[in-house]
């Protein structure tokens, strides 16, 4: 609210500079000076949940530090830190996919934080970066959603087996586009190869009941609704409809179960959300306390009740049954660093197999 | 002959700084480093996007223009039960972002959905249905305010001499209306081109599918701004070519405002077509949308305050619409005057539109950090040290951003609006003494006025929906109503979308209601 007036202030700068060249003068420097204040940090994030206004909310009450957030799609932020170059004013940087983390460190944009060293020894070592550029600070398991009257679970012990012909007709999935697609084939090309990756992704489009459309949730409502018996989704999707306040939702969550099964013998899929300490950060030490803060048990604690995804951080507490029913977490011991490297293979797999 | 009206320099040094952000993004594809990434779409989906993208394209264009022309014509000629309520609501689709409209649709129409009778609204011809119902109001919007300038005599002669009234539509009503047609499904195509939410929820992957994969997986953004300009050659060759295919059927007879016909009362029946006729797009593009999104809201409100965001979208929006009609109208200046190099800028300035706005947005990213090293460079020689941020959070950066970005929707309407000042008009003025000031001021003003308002108006609705150059260059803490409606959705929550999405259609009200209340007050006159 306290913003409003200094924009509008601002729009009288604007008029004229408009009239100059359409183009552009010095932008308001509130934000710049602001930048380099005591008592702010300056975050850049692609996520926008609740438990991250939480988080914010809770370290600005804890520590009396203001928190600053500019929030767009990872490719764009990465590209934004790039050409702001020593002058960003981002102190933390955030993206929803290891896959961009390994870009953003490719391109220069962290900086390693030594102070957070100890810390960083609750997060298991293949959720973070080997020199502690960055870190997942919460992760998502890609599982299976399945009508229980139609599916015997003890049919698929491995994602592998969804490749077999007795899934024809029976699979949901959403299009190979979406990350979350592009991530478990890259985790598959590293245990198993390109052959075999190519291979699995071929028998999926074959056994697809549909052609890829719609989100995760979409996939889990074409389950309850019999259109198909099996969707791959995330697992705080179903957690979502299951804890929904609506009944209708919760319907669709209860019609089926979950299963979080090996990909190719290697251990669950998971992916993180990660931050990293930027390469020019102007606050840095409130950057290092709200990263410390973002790892205490009270800021993971917010993932898991807000957001349905689990911590990263090992042994948090939390108050949330329906994902913890989903079961122990048998994870896929590569560092998510592969996803990254493997990303771009995995999605000409998908162009040359036909997933749309 | 008639480019002494006002110098055409200015206007064109305006559209080549709108079309910078596309010129640095066609540099970045040439210059880029090479990968064989177009020979891997080649031969796996190349021919998928192609056909995609022409089947969707194809079919919002020839839907929105059965759409959009006819309703503008019985709104502008005949009166009945409901017309001044339908001339601005008709035009409020337009306000429903696409990727919304696309995931109400899908969300009502699956297996499961309340609609789910219905064959689902998916696959290209599903996407080509929802840019067709959010997109029409740019043809209706065109076309109704080329009626409202025009004289009936044409669609009178042609009943006179038998034929039906759709027939004499067709034959002297839709010729008439042409170049505004042109430019309203100019830009639907345009926007159909550079859509990525839409189609990837719908599963139909268009060409900018393909270009957004190989940015977000490949992480090439040489090849993004390759297919980028295929996509622009795509717009530019299909806009020559009606270009040059209206030239051929030039109208003569259409020269400034005479006698704009009464309206013609419509008897109970007729009437009452009519008024469905018109009632039934805003239900498909904007009630229904709205509605399943807003009764998903009830089970899941939410508690975030959209106050701030309202004032930020209204703000942005009201900025980029009032130098949106002041560019649109120099720049059409502009193309009239003749010269090559200035028609050359403006129709590369309108050309951006058809790239996908996370492109548009990294072309600006790219330019504002260039011109940021040059203004140091300099600033570091006089004073000494660096100049001030230029890139972070700037609302400056954004309405250039936006301006370069809807530059087309700026041009269109007034470039259309000014082709109804014939230069026989002009050489009448002139020879009855009158000066170019006077000229431009008596003659052109009240036929160009409502175009430049419709230019205005079109580009305040494109910022109040626009998404990823606004989340990029915002200033900290910035949210808008279309940043905080994509949150949602792109989430997968589509109940806590409905509220910022109704908000967007509610600001967007009263100005489509005060420039319908202006045409048609002009048309009185």
């Amino acid at each position: 609210m306290a913003r409003l007036p200094r924009n509008i202030a601002s729009v009288f700068v604007i008029g004229g500079a408009l009239a100059l060249s359409a183009c552009g003068d010095t932008s308001p420097v509130d934000d710049a000076t602001s930048a380099v204040d005591a008592g702010v940090v300056n975050i850049y994030t692609a996520r926008h949940y609740a438990s991250d206004y939480a988080v914010y909310d809770a370290f600005t009450t804890a520590t009396g530090i203001e928190v600053n957030y500019i929030e767009a799609g990872g490719d764009l932020l990465i590209e934004r830190v790039r050409q702001e170059a020593e002058r960003s004013p981002a102190d933390i940087v955030i993206t929803v996919d290891a896959g961009r983390l390994w870009r953003a460190d490719q391109a220069g944009l962290f900086q390693a934080a030594p102070e957070l060293a100890d810390t960083l020894q609750g997060i298991p070592a293949n959720l973070r970066h080997p020199d502690g550029a960055w870190f997942g600070f919460s992760t998502r398991v890609r599982g299976i959603a399945y009508a229980p009257d139609r599916v015997d679970p003890a049919d698929i012990s491995d994602f592998a087996d969804l490749a077999d012909p007795m899934w024809e007709g029976r699979i949901c999935v959403r299009s190979s586009g979406n990350v979350y697609n592009q991530s478990q084939l890259a985790a598959l090309i590293n245990t198993a190869g390109v052959e075999a990756a190519e291979a699995w992704a071929a028998g999926i489009v074959s056994n697809l009941a549909r052609a890829p459309q719609g989100g995760d949730t979409d996939q889990i409502r074409a389950v309850a609704a019999g259109e198909c018996d099996v969707a791959i989704v995330n697992h705080y999707y179903v957690g979502r409809l299951k804890n929904s306040d609506d009944p209708a939702n919760r319907d669709v969550g209860d019609a089926v179960d979950f299963i979080m099964p090996p990909v190719a013998g290697a251990g669950a899929h998971i992916n993180v959300s990660g931050a990293g300490l930027a390469a020019n950060a102007p606050n840095r030490e409130n950057a290092i306390a709200f990263l410390e803060f973002l790892l205490s048990p009270d800021g993971q604690r917010f993932f898991p009740e807000l957001t349905n995804e689990y911590p990263a951080v090992e042994g948090v507490t939390y108050d949330n049954a329906v994902i913890a029913g989903f079961g122990e977490i048998m994870a896929d011991p590569v560092n998510v660093t592969a996803l990254g490297e493997n990303a771009a293979e995995a999605q000409r797999i998908f162009d040359r197999v036909g997933w749309p | 002959m008639t480019g002494q009206l006002a110098p055409s320099w200015p206007a064109a040094i305006a559209a080549l700084i709108c079309a910078a952000p596309l010129i640095t993004v066609a540099a970045l594809g040439v210059f880029g480093p090479w990968t064989d990434y177009m020979a891997h779409i080649a031969s796996t989906r190349l021919p998928a996007y192609l056909t995609n993208t022409a089947a969707v394209t194809a079919i919002a264009a020839l839907i929105a223009l059965l759409i959009g022309a006819p309703l503008a014509w019985i709104v502008a000629r005949f009166e009945f039960a409901g017309r001044g309520i339908m001339e601005w609501a008709l035009a409020l689709p337009l306000a429903v972002p696409a990727y919304a409209a696309a995931y109400a649709w899908y969300d009502l129409t699956q297996g499961a959905g309340p609609l789910g009778f219905l064959p689902t609204v998916r696959g290209p011809i599903g996407a080509g249905l929802i840019f067709a119902l959010t997109l029409y109001p740019y043809v209706y919007l065109l076309a109704r305010e080329a009626y409202a300038g025009q004289s009936s005599d044409a669609y009178d002669a042609a009943r006179t001499l038998g034929r039906g009234p759709f027939g004499a539509f067709l034959d002297a009503a839709l010729p008439l209306a042409r170049p505004a047609i042109a430019a309203g499904l100019a830009l639907v195509v345009m926007e159909t081109l550079a859509d990525y939410g839409a189609v990837a929820h719908l599963g139909a992957p268009t060409l900018s599918v393909g270009l957004i994969r190989a940015w977000s997986a490949e992480g090439s953004i040489a090849d993004a701004a390759r297919l980028a300009l295929i996509l622009v050659t795509i717009a530019f060759v299909l806009f020559a070519y009606e270009r040059a295919q209206r030239r051929r059927a030039r109208q003569s007879a259409a020269s400034g405002r005479r006698r704009p016909a009464q309206r013609v009362k419509l008897g109970f029946g007729p009437g009452l077509l009519a008024l469905l006729a018109c009632v039934t797009p805003v239900m498909l593009g904007l009630v229904i949308p709205l509605a399943r999104l807003g009764w998903r809201a009830l089970s899941s409100p939410t508690n975030r305050s959209m106050v701030e965001a309202a004032g930020n979208s209204l703000l942005l929006a009201a900025i980029s619409g009032l130098v949106a009609a002041a560019l649109g109208l120099a720049a059409a200046y502009a193309l009239r005057s003749g010269r090559r190099r200035a028609i050359l800028s403006a129709r590369l300035a309108g050309l951006g539109y058809a790239v996908p706005g996370s492109v548009a947005a990294l072309g600006v990213l790219i330019l504002l950090g260039l011109f940021q090293d040059g203004l140091d460079q300099v600033w570091t020689g006089l004073f000494g040290s660096a100049f001030p941020v230029l890139l972070s959070g700037g609302v400056v950066a954004l309405v250039f951003a936006y301006q370069s970005r809807f530059a087309a929707a700026a041009i269109g309407p007034a470039e259309a609006a000014l082709n109804r000042v014939t230069p026989t008009l002009d050489a009448a003025a002139r020879s009855l003494g009158a000066r170019s000031r006077e000229i431009a001021w008596r003659v052109h003003w009240p036929l160009v006025a409502s175009g430049a308002l419709l230019a205005g108006l079109l580009v305040f609705v494109e910022v109040l929906k626009e998404l990823p150059a606004t989340m990029i260059l915002r200033p900290f803490n910035f949210d808008t109503l279309a940043v905080t409606a994509h949150n949602y959705a792109s989430d997968e929550r589509l109940g806590e979308a409905a509220l910022p999405a109704l908000l967007i259609a509610l600001i967007a009200l009263p100005p489509m209601v005060w420039i319908a209340r202006r045409i048609t007050r002009s048309e009185q006159s």
